[in-house]
């Protein structure tokens, strides 16, 4: 009981201190914008340590924070390996696989009026299409390593990106069109100098949404069968030995590299759209 | 108006008779199919009603793992195979062994005759499909035991895959080999339209690497009350009543699993084929746990190799508390 009034306590306590940061003359300083969330996000694990020990729940159900670390740091070798085998073979190289076609074919979409009526309805068929369903039938296709999942990834990122690329494409306006057909521009220049950058702020939603889209392909894919190696295989064998602290030592993995890869995306973002209004200020 | 009265209170009277039956949820570890015909028949015969039970049976399915759910309170007891149920204990979640219907191990590999696999020493340098959940203990034993590592393909190693609960592996020659159940993946094969001939078989229990699958198992908690031990002495009679029902009865029993079957998805000569198959396993269990078998399922999950499944000697992991007073 003591503990689970403890955790009380320090949610009190976290909530009146983020308030008094928040309310202070230093709430606009960088400082105090990086403190408030660090102090709700340790507010929350300590508080989450304590009802799980004040409680007693299980560690089958939920193992602390304390638990989870200790798994963590004792496990990094295995990690490493999970991680190279599933977010740099398997996520990432599908992920520039799909991405770079998607980008390729809304080109040849926007060119061709044939492709826009006739494809872009087929990609949203395809986008809906389960991953439990199309993961086994990949296996089978490409095998049990990780070039099968890198499949998975491609079927899932292709679509996104293709639609808002397609989409971003179409964003100039017709007089801007014009302006650049009055300097006698070709295709190509006024695709680079005006609609490609245009579209970027597209691109990049759709390149956003599947860096994360990626991960859960490629971690999904390994339930399927897999290798002996890799997160999603790792994360359903220990779920059968109850060993539920590396689950969760693989999830927190999972969020670090999802969290990385999507403001990877945002930095690259910011770098190219700098003009766009979102960007400003 | 009088007889309505007496009407009513009579329904009031069966309805409470109804609900003084001792309630029991059981666990099932894979979806609804003869691997689990002891406790439907049971249940469609009434042998649980004549014990005063009203039992539940949840199926289990690819998704649910049965030890999580006697964790949450989910269920009273469960049906597991030993291996995760014991490293469930290592890892702090006390489940004990009240009853073992059945005796022998229906796992196997199942390989491709072609490939030239002739003994156990020739899987070396093979690719293997292996479930995992818990499952690969045996196999991870059996191979040390042969001194072939698992870590990949070489004179003295094999390729392990994770496999899914389906048999393409093998047809579509990825895996050599892969896991097989005497009564269930094994006939899929078959059925694909592979003869029997063209495969050769591993039984577990031949390697002496079988462990027992299928058994009962509770919290250890629990067993500290007098109501629940009665209600499970009573659970377990009735189970192992309707058991022996099924193995003298195969094909109705059967019947009353396809009846069950909410899914649809099982077929009639599929589960008469699983129920007849099943009866061999269960044969030679009275559904008390047998301590020389328990033994051999401790041993081998200890020499898993390079990865041991449970790493100490179990305590308490069983009991006949149960069985001892079911069966007399």
């Amino acid at each position: 009981m003591m503990m689970v009034s403890m955790a009380l306590l320090v949610w009190c306590g976290g909530w009146w201190l983020n308030g008094r940061l928040a309310n202070s003359p230093a709430s606009n300083t960088s400082a105090v914008k990086l403190l408030v969330p660090a102090i709700f996000g340790v507010t929350l694990l300590i508080v989450w340590e304590l009802l799980v020990r004040g409680l007693e729940v299980s560690l089958v159900i939920l193992p602390a924070p304390s638990v989870i670390a200790a798994r963590f740091a004792t496990s990094l070798p295995i990690l490493w390996q999970d991680f190279q085998q599933t977010i740099l073979k398997g996520a990432l190289s599908g992920y520039i696989i799909g991405c770079g076609a998607a980008l390729l074919m809304a080109i040849a979409v926007d060119r061709s009026d044939f492709l826009r009526r006739g494809l872009l309805p087929v990609g949203n068929f395809v986008a809906a299409l389960p991953i439990v369903g199309t993961a086994p039938i990949l296996v089978m296709w490409f095998g049990f390593d990780w070039q099968s999942k890198a499949a998975v990834v491609v079927v899932m990122v292709f679509f996104p990106v293709l639609v808002n690329t397609v989409a971003g494409l179409r964003e100039t306006s017709a007089m801007q069109r014009d302006l650049m057909q009055t300097y006698a521009a070709s295709y190509w220049q006024s695709f680079f100098k005006l609609r490609l950058p245009a579209a970027l702020p597209f691109v990049f939603n759709g390149l956003k949404i599947s860096t994360t889209l990626a991960l859960v392909g490629a971690i999904v894919a390994e339930f399927f069968g897999s290798p002996t190696v890799g997160m999603g295989f790792r994360i359903s064998t220990s779920v059968g030995q109850l060993a539920l602290d590396m689950v969760w030592a693989e999830i927190l993995v999972a969020a670090l590299a999802g969290s990385a890869f999507y403001g990877m995306m945002a930095l690259i973002e910011k770098t190219l759209t700098f003009w766009h209004p979102s960007q400003r200020g | 108006m009088k007889t309505l009265l007496t009407a009513a209170a009579m329904a009031l009277g069966a309805a409470s008779v109804a609900q003084a039956a001792d309630e029991v949820k059981l666990q099932l570890k894979w979806v609804t199919q003869a691997q689990f015909a002891g406790y439907y028949v049971a249940l469609d015969q009434g042998f649980y009603e004549a014990e005063d039970l009203d039992v539940t049976i949840l199926p289990g399915g690819p998704d649910i793992a049965p030890t999580q759910v006697i964790a949450g309170g989910g269920a009273d007891v469960t049906v597991e195979w030993m291996p995760a149920a014991l490293a469930a204990r290592e890892k702090g979640l006390p489940l004990v062994n009240i009853a073992q219907p059945y005796k022998s191990s229906g796992m196997m590999l199942t390989c491709w005759k072609d490939t030239g696999i002739a003994a156990p020493v020739d899987l070396a340098n093979r690719t293997l499909g292996v479930w995992f959940f818990g499952n690969e203990f045996p196999f991870m034993s059996w191979m040390s035991q042969l001194g072939i590592s698992t870590e990949g393909k070489g004179e003295k190693g094999v390729e392990v895959l994770k496999q899914g609960f389906n048999v393409d592996p093998l047809l579509q020659r990825q895996a050599d080999c892969i896991s097989t159940m005497t009564y269930n993946e094994y006939w899929q094969v078959i059925d694909a339209g592979v003869a029997p001939d063209e495969l050769i078989t591993f039984k577990y229990e031949d390697q002496g690497v079988a462990t027992l699958e299928d058994g009962l198992y509770v919290l250890e908690e629990n067993l500290n009350d007098p109501a629940f031990v009665d209600k499970m002495q009573r659970f377990v009679r009735a189970s192992m009543k309707g058991w022996k029902w099924a193995e003298e009865n195969p094909d109705d029993a059967a019947e009353i699993v396809l009846d069950n079957d909410a899914s649809g998805a099982q077929t009639e000569e599929h589960q008469k084929r699983m129920m007849s198959e099943v009866a061999k396993l269960t044969a030679g269990s009275n559904g008390a746990l047998s301590e020389a078998d328990y033994q051999r399922t401790v041993k081998t999950l200890l020499d898993g190799g390079s990865s041991p499944v449970i790493t100490k000697e179990p305590e308490g992991a069983w009991t006949h508390v149960i069985t001892d007073a079911a069966l007399n």
